[in-house]
């Protein structure tokens, strides 16, 4: 039965100490927050750490969890604030404050070539999506890999929507210039 | 070099590029969405780099679709939830 819930109800069940349900909405969501935590960084071990921290919060927190926006995005946070809580003590990466037209540059607009954009292993988008500023590596892994909406991914970031919208669309362009860059390095 | 002031179809170069991630997702209003088809439509460095953007957009959105990553994940994560369970956490 658990297997065909809503993500609203098997976090109802979870708050009640249902393990059965927290264990169908893990079996949902691990590969993605997973795959998440990854793509914002961290390495296999640490992304185990925070995921098992993710689910620990969640089961403690599922009765804090009211319905009014997506669980996915409420768990995305969750993981985000997890992973902040591990890289907390390591250096920030410097602010990336060029204009649109500069990334659009570096991205290839206005000097066209033959370009192709595919990601032949998790490990190729990896390495591509490493080469963001974090704060639009989240953006692009939220939106466009994950399929959040906007407004689920701007929930998640804390953020509005239009400030989402800006952080992804330069998230883009600059990975269309990593791309364009890194064809070599990338082997 | 393109120039990105050259305006086509009442939109500059610059203004469509700002435009380009709303087109794409398909969240443009209508009167504005036409007038980049219409520039793309009269500029071919925009309509050529208009592509290269989407064709980016649909790679990664291809790139979930088509990661079959093994269920080995959820299963550690359940073994540890287990043992988390065992140790007390309520």
């Amino acid at each position: 039965m658990t297997e065909t819930a809503s993500d609203s109800e098997l976090l109802r069940l979870s708050a009640e100490g249902d393990r059965a349900a927290f264990t169908s909405f893990m079996n949902r969501y691990a590969a993605p927050v997973h795959r998440f935590l990854v793509a914002l960084g961290a390495n296999e071990d640490d992304a185990e750490d925070a995921l098992q921290e993710c689910f620990i919060s969640a089961w403690r927190g599922a009765g804090t969890y009211r319905g009014r926006g997506s669980a996915r995005a409420w768990l995305f946070t969750i993981a985000r604030h997890a992973h902040r809580r591990q890289y907390r003590r390591r250096v920030g990466e410097p602010a990336q404050v060029e204009s649109l037209e500069v990334l659009g540059e570096r991205a290839g607009w206005g000097t066209p070539a033959d370009f192709t954009a595919a990601f032949e292993a998790a490990e190729e988008l990896n390495w591509v999506l490493g080469q963001l500023p974090k704060e639009e590596r989240e953006v692009v892994v939220l939106r466009d890999l994950e399929g959040l909406t906007g407004a689920e991914t701007a929930n998640v970031l804390g953020v509005s929507v239009a400030s989402m919208k800006s952080r992804l669309h330069r998230g883009r362009l600059r990975l269309m210039g990593v791309l364009r860059r890194g064809e070599g390095a990338r082997g | 070099m393109a120039d990105l002031d050259r305006e086509v179809g009442g939109l500059r170069c610059r203004d469509v590029l700002a435009f380009l991630a709303d087109y794409v997702d398909g969240e443009l209003d209508q009167s504005v969405k036409e007038k980049v088809e219409a520039h793309l439509g009269g500029c071919d460095w925009c309509e050529k780099f208009g592509g290269e953007y989407s064709s980016v957009v649909s790679s990664l959105r291809r790139a979930l679709r088509e990661d079959v990553r093994s269920p080995s994940v959820s299963k550690r994560l359940k073994e540890r939830m287990r043992k988390a369970w065992d140790d007390g956490v309520e």
